[in-house]
């Protein structure tokens, strides 16, 4: 196990590695750069902005130095904001995305599981359509309709939460809501069909024949049988909670490193985008290696050992 | 019906009807099921696939997926009518006092637990013990049904067990907490030979140490012959043929058995006779046929057969068979005892 965790470890600075080099010179091939805007600079001071931020140099030599930068965990200053280094730039914006993001995943889990559980359990009845109701129109409604559809109804009509801004709890409530809808509505699905299909199992007859309570022989037996391709996903997606998101940012006006992202894009921030990029990929790698590891934890058939070499 | 063996029946099933609802319609699996067992005894239950042996067992124990329904009928088990209980009653009865083993031991094991768990959440759902307790008994139950280092694979998972070592963790599951009646569907189907025949040696030597009726479904006369003292012959959903194993090989009254026992390999047997099969295949139960569901395949058939389901004629040994009505025709080895 500690062998396999140590391979996982190096593949995952391998492939880091590789985003680093892959989006260094992709986003050296767009065209444009930080310094350019429509205000036309002299050239003389842009000629000193490149030479400040070493973009006269050769483009390996840039991406040395930056690889650098990256082993000591440097991620450079940010070429849009003076004086403000990208660490400093994530450092402020992940406390919001993470609290926003986790609170997310939190109902993901807690409510999306509850309610696959429930559909299943009724099938074909009434709350097995509700729930599959609500999820079809979760999974199929952009976020960022229901974000507008929730702002409108809850915050400008009904005036019970604030438009915007995370002053006091209530300000969580519709940009997690908004945030976790679509990946509630998915896991509440998957949750439904993978118990479904458990409950087809002999195995599940043979906990009937035995006795068992109902309890036991939906979550001893049942559930956690169920859980593996709930758990598969839910790796990616608490990646991607975790990392933000832009249009939810954007319109709960929240400070959070999704919009800075997008914003470093639009803005050529150079070392902003590719620290962002390194931070989301760590993310989800991470996840992932965690999500390999509950395999193992979940099914004892599933052994984790490492690759023969 | 039967009445071979004298003292309370164990389980009296009566008039057992079965249905599957589809989308194309209802099928009647189980037709109106009557028998007995009787403490101490081995039932066999024998029929080919689709005959409704199984879903009557599931029926008793009300095991049925979800789109089967009972219809009418009782199943008493200790003056307790066990398709008329509750929920929560019935489940205090099974893996207690009537235990259960499957065809498949592949697939009816809990692949995520250790076996010894699967055997101590048993006992430790009807009997008040610690789980130290549990354990012990478990071990004793392993040690009982002959695993090897018993101690020892408590702790393993099913995958880690051969097809014959998963049976007989079934086997020790359901006797886990001293069954008055254990129901086995197809225990051995599923295994090789050589397994097969360890597992039924285990069962017959289990049934007697420990004394309790034992319900054995199968499709192999084989096993029937060897291991049981009567047997219920089923097809298309009802009870063929009822008798003691002895008489019942002996003297076939119905049809369908005569086939059956016809259509089985005897390797004693020197005179190179051809094996005979049953012509014909059995009946769609979606559209049960309104006389004898054998009529279709019947060598003896007459037209009395195909109008009116006949009842079951005789006493210790009955047939479900117009053959057998005063009034009908004399038929060598049937009705008339060979010359």
């Amino acid at each position: 196990m500690p062998s396999y965790i140590l391979q996982r470890l190096g593949m995952m600075l391998l492939t880091l590695w590789a985003i680093v080099t892959l989006t260094f010179f992709l986003m050296h091939a767009v065209p444009g750069g930080p310094f350019v805007s429509e205000r036309m600079l002299a050239p003389e001071i842009a000629a000193a902005l490149n030479a400040k931020y070493g973009l006269d140099q050769p483009i390996w030599l840039q991406y040395l130095s930056y690889l650098k930068g990256v082993l000591t965990f440097d991620l450079g200053p940010s070429f849009k904001y003076p004086g403000v280094s990208i660490n400093t730039m994530i450092a402020t914006g992940l406390p919001v995305t993470l609290q926003t993001g986790l609170l997310a995943v939190i109902c993901v889990v807690a409510l999306g599981i509850p309610m696959g559980i429930v559909a299943a359990l009724n099938r074909n009845r009434w709350p097995d359509t509700a729930v599959m109701m609500l999820a079809t129109i979760g999974v199929a409604i952009p976020s960022y309709v229901i974000a507008t559809v929730l702002l409108y109804v809850f915050a400008l009509r009904l005036g019970w939460v604030p438009t915007f801004g995370l002053d006091d709890w209530r300000g969580y409530i519709l940009p997690v809501f908004a945030l976790s809808g679509f990946w509630v509505s998915f896991v509440a699905r998957l949750t439904r069909s993978s118990l479904l299909e458990t409950f087809e199992q002999d195995y599940m007859t043979t906990a009937r024949a035995k006795g068992l309570r109902p309890g036991q022989i939906l979550f001893k037996h049942g559930l956690r049988n169920s859980l593996v391709p709930v758990v598969t996903v839910l790796g990616p997606v608490v990646a991607n909670l975790i990392t933000g998101s832009f249009v939810i940012e954007q319109i709960f006006a929240l400070p959070g490193i999704g919009r800075q992202f997008v914003l470093s894009i639009t803005n050529r921030d150079y070392t902003a985008i590719m620290g962002i990029t390194i931070f989301y990929a760590a993310a989800l790698m991470v996840m992932i290696l965690i999500v390999d590891l509950l395999y193992a934890v979940l099914d004892p058939r599933i052994k984790l050992s490492g690759a023969k070499a | 019906m039967t009445q071979s063996t004298s003292g309370t029946p164990v389980l009296s099933v009566r008039d057992l009807t079965t249905s599957f609802f589809s989308q194309r319609g209802e099928v009647q699996a189980v037709r109106g099921v009557s028998f007995d067992v009787h403490p101490g005894e081995i039932l066999g239950i024998v029929g080919e696939s689709g005959s409704g042996k199984s879903i009557t067992c599931m029926s008793v124990l009300r095991l049925l997926k979800a789109t089967g329904r009972i219809k009418a009928g009782s199943a008493n088990f200790d003056g307790q009518d066990l398709l008329a209980l509750d929920e929560a009653d019935l489940s205090d009865i099974r893996g207690n006092k009537i235990g259960m083993i499957f065809q498949d031991p592949m697939t009816s094991l809990n692949p995520t637990l250790s076996v010894g768990e699967q055997v101590i959440e048993t006992i430790l759902r009807h009997r008040k013990a610690t789980r130290a307790e549990a354990r012990a008994r478990a071990i004793e139950l392993f040690e009982l049904v002959r695993i090897p280092s018993a101690a020892d694979r408590l702790k393993s998972y099913p995958h880690e067990f051969s097809g014959g070592m998963r049976q007989r963790v079934m086997i020790a599951i359901a006797l886990a907490c001293d069954p008055r009646l254990l129901i086995a569907d197809e225990p051995t189907t599923a295994l090789d030979v050589t397994i097969q025949r360890q597992i039924l040696g285990l069962l017959r030597d289990l049934q007697a140490r420990l004394g309790m009726a034992v319900i054995l479904i199968t499709h192999d006369l084989g096993v029937i012959a060897e291991v049981t003292d009567r047997i219920v012959v089923m097809y298309g959903g009802l009870v063929m043929e009822t008798g003691p194993v002895r008489e019942l090989f002996a003297h076939p009254m119905h049809p369908y058995t005569r086939g059956l026992l016809a259509s089985v390999p005897d390797l004693r047997d020197d005179t190179h006779r051809r094996l005979t099969p049953i012509p014909g295949s059995p009946p769609d139960m979606a559209h049960p046929p309104a006389g004898c569901p054998f009529t279709a395949r019947c060598p003896h058939a007459m037209r009395q057969c195909a109008a009116e389901l006949p009842p079951i004629f005789g006493h210790s040994q009955g047939a479900r068979c117009w053959l057998h009505h005063p009034d009908a025709p004399r038929i060598a080895g049937i009705n008339e005892v060979a010359a």
